[in-house]
């Protein structure tokens, strides 16, 4: 049965999967699948973005198969990406 | 008991709430309470505990329950009919001195059956700056006037001496004075409607009917959790303050009918008077959950007990004492709302039942500007610039967030006209519009946020000052959800004006002659030919942008909340020379940003 962590994330219990195109993503947590792009605030999102600060990013995570954007994050140098996954009661996922 | 009483009964308490917030509005003479609509009133049972949640800003729902325990505590014994108490202190239960609770028991019959309680944000409260939020603050001594509960009205009696020791340590005490006689009129309505209905139905009856109405509550709610998905669903926040950088870490963990918001790994408790106490972090996690997990749920005890806050003692999310605070509802809450809001977006995202009522986040980052000084009409004023009520909607699975669409934490928060402000202070508005690309780009936008210029406009001193309060003007903090962006960050700038250029008719930062200097903390001048910018943040977005429709994004730099270059950089439109999306060459542009993002991952810098 396929359930979703996010929207653009479905898993079986097991694997993570693009729910676009079906890409595997690996096992839990599913970031480590992904491409992760960290560009800084300037780049991603232009002027409205550039605060003249370095240092802060918006972190895109994409999937090798499709390139749709799975998730972003706010993030400074250094930070763990978040982590989020379901609890199935039968295996990880 | 039968379900046509419970439910008449379930109504009139509904009808009551809002009766006591329409009393508090009308009677207050603040634009904070009665525009801006920074107010909350809510009843409670005999124990304290919530009954009723009103509108208003909800995460002083919990906050005034904790107060109603701490009164209860205090006064055991001492409690008469039509009695009114005041709490203002954090450490107690309120969020921060500046924003008091008035609760008031409920008799009948000569026994005690509920309470009333309300907040406005005073016009001030004696901290060391004017308007109650307090950037230059050390310490809680240096935020004002603070009780953790004292008797305002003793049978219904005002006690002046009480009142008159208040208003003796306030800016303003003619406006604090009415803020208070608000209040005290909120509570008397509260408790002449509640003796109709308790006269009406019996106390029994309308005791076994708020019983049900609490247990109703809890059943709803936990089935509801029920069908969502069991999960782990993190987020962050960051609150830059004079260059120093505090995180708000979030992992929220539903298991069945249960919810835990552990906040463990969050930074410990700031110098800067941002934190906040651990009732206040617990409100602000709820200030999210009420409207997006029981917006068809009665807000009450009943919705609290299915979930447990873990909040570090000295982190920024439950400090200790003498830390400050006075910042806090614009602070660690706020970013508690924030991180909140996106845990429980995620969860509900994940769910295809449940994903179109999924949300990024709204409105992220209030910027606290209180405005102090001589005004036109030969007094003082202090007030707070209104449009940090204004916000932004966040975007949602189906549909674009709101522009200038209000906040979650308060349903029912808004901005004041320009003239009713230019009436109050001497200041002139140069522009007020919808601020370009602020909204976070995806498939479905982030509402706007808003962009606003003011000078001072004849001002017998020459000006006027401000306090302010920004943070998340280095971080973006409306965060997006499925590949949506976050809104853009706030600015906040000084525009110092050139020897002889006047301001005139500028309609955008760039216009405004003079060299800006970004400010965000402490206390300014407005004066002369100077102006004060402010640009505040847009909604998080909804998937990825380049899945938005070329025509929308066509749309939307066609009104102006886009421009040309984000269309093509983000979104991947080429606009043809109609103004209309170029379907060859959006696809051509959309294909590129899709080889980008496979390249060879950037290194963060």
């Amino acid at each position: 049965m396929t359930r979703f962590i996010l929207p653009t994330v479905a898993t079986d219990g097991t694997i993570c999967t693009c729910a676009a195109c079906g890409h595997a993503l690996g096992p839990a947590p599913w970031k480590r699948g992904a491409i992760r792009r960290d560009l800084p605030l300037a780049v991603a999102g232009g002027a409205a973005y550039d605060t003249g600060h370095a240092g802060v990013f918006l972190c895109q995570f994409i999937c090798p198969g499709c390139a749709v954007l799975l998730d972003t994050e706010t993030a400074m140098a250094g930070d763990a990406a978040l982590d989020d996954r379901l609890h199935l009661p039968a295996a990880a996922n | 008991m039968d379900p046509m009483t419970f439910s008449i009964i379930r109504h009139r308490l509904f009808r009551i709430v809002d009766e006591a917030v329409i009393t508090l509005k009308h009677v207050s003479g603040s634009a904070i309470t009665n525009e801006g609509h920074d107010l909350m009133v809510s009843l409670y049972r005999a124990d304290g505990t919530l009954l009723m949640g009103g509108v208003g800003f909800l995460h002083h729902l919990t906050s005034a329950a904790e107060a109603c325990k701490a009164i209860i505590r205090r006064f055991q014994g001492q409690i008469g009919e039509a009695d009114v108490y005041l709490l203002n202190d954090p450490y107690t239960a309120a969020l921060h001195t500046s924003d008091i609770y008035l609760v008031a028991p409920i008799h009948h019959e000569g026994r005690l059956v509920a309470w009333s309680a309300c907040f406005v944000h005073v016009t001030d409260i004696g901290a060391m700056n004017p308007g109650g939020f307090a950037p230059q603050a050390v310490d809680i001594y240096s935020e004002g006037f603070s009780s953790p509960g004292l008797k305002l009205l003793d049978r219904g009696e005002m006690r002046q001496d009480v009142l008159d020791t208040i208003l003796n340590m306030v800016r303003s005490p003619e406006m604090v004075s009415l803020d208070l006689r608000s209040m005290i009129a909120c509570c008397n309505v509260a408790r002449d409607r509640m003796s109709a209905l308790l006269t009406k139905y019996t106390a029994p009856v309308v005791d076994e009917a708020c019983a049900a109405l609490v247990e109703q509550s809890e059943t709803l709610f936990r089935a509801r959790l029920r069908a969502l998905p069991d999960g782990q669903w993190q987020s962050r926040q960051y609150l830059d303050v004079q260059g120093e950088t505090a995180r708000v870490v979030l992992t929220m963990t539903k298991t069945d009918d249960r919810l835990v918001f552990d906040f463990t790994g969050s930074d410990p408790q700031s110098r800067h008077s941002i934190n906040c106490t651990k009732w206040a972090a617990l409100g602000g996690l709820f200030a999210p959950l009420f409207p997006l997990l029981c917006y068809d749920i009665t807000w009450n005890e009943g919705v609290i007990r299915p979930v447990t806050m873990i909040a570090p003692e000295g982190s920024i999310v439950n400090c200790t004492r003498p830390a400050p605070v006075s910042v806090a509802t614009v602070g660690a809450i706020q970013s508690v709302n924030n991180a909140a809001c996106t845990t429980i977006g995620k969860m509900l995202a994940a769910s295809p039942e449940y994903r179109d009522q999924a949300t990024a986040v709204w409105h992220a980052n209030h910027f606290a500007i209180f405005k102090f000084g001589a005004n036109q009409r030969g007094g003082y004023s202090i007030g707070i610039l209104t449009e940090t009520f204004a916000g932004a909607g966040g975007a949602r699975s189906f549909a674009d967030g709101v522009d200038i669409g209000g906040e979650i934490p308060n349903p029912i928060s808004r901005m004041a006209n320009v003239e009713t402000v230019e009436g109050a202070f001497p200041i002139r508005y140069l522009f007020r519009r919808r601020a370009p690309d602020s909204g976070g780009p995806g498939r479905y936008r982030g509402g706007t946020g808003g962009e606003m210029a003011i000078v001072q406009h004849r001002a017998p001193a020459g000006g006027i000052d401000y306090v302010i309060s920004g943070k998340g003007a280095r971080h973006p903090m409306s965060e997006g959800l499925a590949g949506g962006y976050p809104g853009a960050p706030n600015s906040y700038v000084w525009v110092h004006a050139d020897a002889e250029a006047a301001p005139g008719s500028a309609d955008r930062l760039e216009t405004i002659p003079g060299t800006p200097e970004p400010v965000s903390w402490g206390v300014y001048p407005l004066r002369g030919q100077d102006a004060l910018y402010v640009r505040w943040n847009g909604g998080g977005g909804y998937g990825d942008p380049i899945a938005r429709d070329p025509a929308a994004v066509a749309a939307d730099v066609t009104s102006g909340v886009v421009s040309a270059r984000a269309a093509a950089e983000i979104y991947g439109v080429a606009l043809a020379p109609d103004g209309g999306a170029d379907s060859a060459a959006t696809v051509a542009l959309r294909g590129a940003i899709r080889t980008a993002r496979l390249a060879v991952p950037e290194a963060a810098e």
